[in-house]
């Protein structure tokens, strides 16, 4: 599904991802942990096309396609979601417009013809209490005046609508309390199949005790560091990521201290 | 403007008035000395304040300075999708009863041409002319006057009479076959505590100038809604509107305008009564080397009235935005509450943007606020569409239409709103805001 080869990636000239590799097989669940700053959200950015990253070395194939050949929207058409650490919001557009542009952009991508209002509405509906939201968001604006759960589980019924091949989720438990990090998790969950695959990106193991990962990696100084199972995720609950840096837990580096 | 262009225009002006030696001396008069103001002063240049950003002298050259020709139909884009109860069609600087639909009026409006006032009550029509447009220094208001010809007139005889639907008048300039001007004059008078709609759509063809004015009368309590929309392809497009509210009445005037060569927007709200409120609304996009200039002026003279101002600006290529609000508050207006804003988005290094807000205060107890931004489209929100999977344009697309919506978002008829918002997404440039 996805395989990355020793990519390098900067921003402002500085090196952030430093010879990263990664492979995802279909079905597959990544759990990608690692301190503030190691490049978590850069790589979940590169891989979505943002063009603030410069690439400036190795290779991302998707599905034998060169993603780095590929604009923001041609790998969102081809299948790849990114859920925000932050989601935009966008006054003046109702959700209900922006997801319907989103889906018949990715349904033009595909040759299949676009949407109308009553098929749309139907399959909204349904998406939308898969992921436990409430209709009334449907005719906000994008985010705007959400909370910080409801801009999550927004991302979730994008992703749940537009069906992606590889869900990237960038840090979706924080500014989460437990009750909405569950029903976040709940909803990814329900999106599990055997052809998709999720990369949770995320800085504290708790996010992992519902969406139970597959593989685990941890990232710093902008590689992979060690992988392992689930059960990586649990020992870094315990050790932090202060032997990373052989130093001492640093403040705010500390995924113990968060309760 | 080359003094052979100015000739033109007086020569057309001179030849014209020679047409209507029958009419009552004081329309005569109207005529004469709006001839001999503009004959002095031409079109206005970069020095004259009311037009520095619009200078028309070299702007405006001698091409549309003879009338526009009678065309039989009316051609073009297809009508707005108005809930109407009347259509008007004034056409080429005439109104046409034959293409105009007043059959479903209620017997609490009275809608006429000026034509016809002019011919039966010269002065009444002479009357309600000097109270709105009194003789000044005003290149369309004389040009206007010294053509004064046709237009229409609308009144809401009764009081207390919501009318129903929306009037819907269609201005249509038509130089297809020749380039040409027409300059119509518009009057409406609506009774205490009624409420009137209306929809009033600018569309040209070729190479003309469109010169429109309204005088509006709003009686005490009476509510009036105005959307105007001035569809794409325009040349040179005036359009000035004089308003006097009585008191707690209420005017509304929501502005769209895709793309015109050039268009000059003014508006004058006048508060004679206590309890007035005045909203004045604009969404306008440009692209090429379009200019649209909005000059707003709000006299809050009694006290306790209110208004609200909103304009908004795309931006792109080498197209212009100007915008100039003044808010007068008087001496005698206290609890004047106005707030005015006016912000830009610039697709194109090269687009230009020029807002000025003025506001004057002579009262002491009044709250006025006034804002204005210059930006880009906000990069975050453009990548969070296209990591959706909306191509760049379509995002930028989108952006435009979030940004024009607090404009549009008033307009109860979802179908006219979605067609303005198409319209005005449709006019920017694909390319647009790459960066």
């Amino acid at each position: 599904m996805l395989s990355i080869q020793g990519l390098r990636a900067s921003v402002d000239q500085t090196t952030i991802l430093d010879g990263l590799d990664l492979n995802v097989k279909a079905g597959e669940v990544h759990a990608i942990m690692g301190p503030n700053g190691s490049g978590k959200s850069t790589l979940a950015n590169v891989v979505a096309g943002r063009e603030d990253y410069s690439v400036d070395g190795g290779s991302i194939q998707y599905n034998g396609v060169d993603l780095l050949e590929l604009s923001a929207d041609e790998r969102a058409c081809e299948g790849i979601f990114l859920a925000f650490q932050y989601p935009v919001s966008i006054p003046g557009i109702s959700n209900a417009y922006f997801l319907r542009s989103a889906l018949n952009a990715v349904r033009r991508y595909r040759d299949e013809s676009e949407i109308d209002a009553v098929d749309f509405l139907e399959l909204v509906r349904s998406k939308m209490k898969l992921v436990g939201m409430d209709e009334k968001l449907l005719q906000r604006a994008v985010n705007d005046g959400f909370s910080g759960g409801e801009k999550k589980r927004n991302e979730i019924l994008q992703m749940a609508v537009l069906d992606p091949k590889l869900a990237i989720l960038d840090e979706t438990d924080s500014g989460l309390d437990i009750d909405a990090l569950r029903i976040v998790a709940e909803g990814v969950n329900m999106l599990r199949q055997e052809d998709r695959s999720i990369v949770v990106v995320t800085h504290y193991q708790r996010l992992l005790d519902y969406i139970v990962p597959d593989h685990v990696h941890v990232l710093s100084g902008g590689k992979i560091v060690r992988s392992g199972d689930k059960s990586l995720a649990l020992e870094l609950e315990k050790e932090g990521y202060s032997w990373l840096t052989g130093a001492g837990s640093t403040p705010g580096n500390n995924p113990l201290e968060v309760s | 403007m080359s003094s052979d262009a100015l000739q033109d225009w007086t020569d057309q002006i001179r030849d014209g008035q020679n047409k209507f030696c029958d009419d009552d001396p004081l329309l005569v008069k109207r005529r004469s000395g709006a001839a001999e103001r503009f004959g002095e002063s031409g079109f206005p240049g970069r020095k004259h304040e009311e037009w520095r950003y619009t200078p028309l002298s070299s702007m405006v050259d001698g091409r549309c300075s003879s009338p526009l020709a009678r065309v039989e139909e009316l051609k073009g884009v297809g009508d707005l999708p108005v809930a109407s109860i009347a259509r008007i069609v004034l056409l080429n600087g005439e109104f046409r009863s034959d293409l105009s639909d007043l059959s479903r009026l209620p017997g609490s409006l009275k809608i006429g041409s000026l034509a016809t006032l002019r011919a039966e009550e010269p002065r009444k029509l002479n009357d309600q002319l000097d109270s709105f447009f009194p003789p000044e220094d005003h290149p369309f208001q004389d040009l206007a006057d010294a053509h004064l010809d046709d237009g229409v007139i609308l009144e809401v005889v009764d009081e207390d009479v919501t009318v129903e639907g929306s009037v819907h008048i269609i201005h249509a300039f038509d130089g297809s076959e020749a380039a040409g001007s027409a300059h119509l004059t518009g009057l409406i008078h609506v009774a205490s505590g009624s409420k009137l709609h209306l929809v009033e759509e600018v569309r040209c063809q070729g190479d003309v100038l469109g010169n429109i004015r309204w005088g509006v009368c709003t009686g005490a309590r009476s509510d009036v809604r105005r959307l105007r929309v001035i569809r794409r392809g325009g040349t040179s497009i005036f359009h000035r509107t004089v308003v006097q509210q009585q008191a707690d009445s209420r005017f509304e005037d929501v502005f769209c305008c895709s793309g015109t060569r050039l268009m000059r927007n003014e508006i004058a709200a006048s508060h004679e009564g206590s309890g007035c409120h005045t909203e004045l609304l604009g969404a306008y996009v440009a692209r090429g080397n379009e200019h649209v200039d909005n000059h707003t002026t709000i006299d809050h003279r009694i006290e306790d009235c209110t208004s609200r101002e909103v304009y908004r600006g795309v931006l792109a290529e080498k197209s212009k935005g100007i915008f100039t609000g003044m808010i007068h508050v008087h001496q005698d207006a206290q609890r004047t509450d106005a707030k005015q804003s006016n912000d830009s988005i610039l697709l194109s290094g090269e687009a230009e943007a020029n807002t000025r807000p003025r506001l004057e205060i002579y009262a002491d107890d009044v709250k006025c606020t006034h804002g204005a931004t210059i930006g880009e489209l906000d990069e975050d929100a453009l990548f969070y569409l296209r990591s959706r999977g909306i191509s760049a344009s379509e995002a930028r697309s989108i952006l435009v239409r979030a940004f024009t919506s607090e404009v549009l978002e008033g307009l109860a008829d979802e179908a006219i709103r979605e067609m303005i918002s198409e319209e005005l997404q449709e006019a920017i440039p694909s390319g647009a805001g790459e960066s």
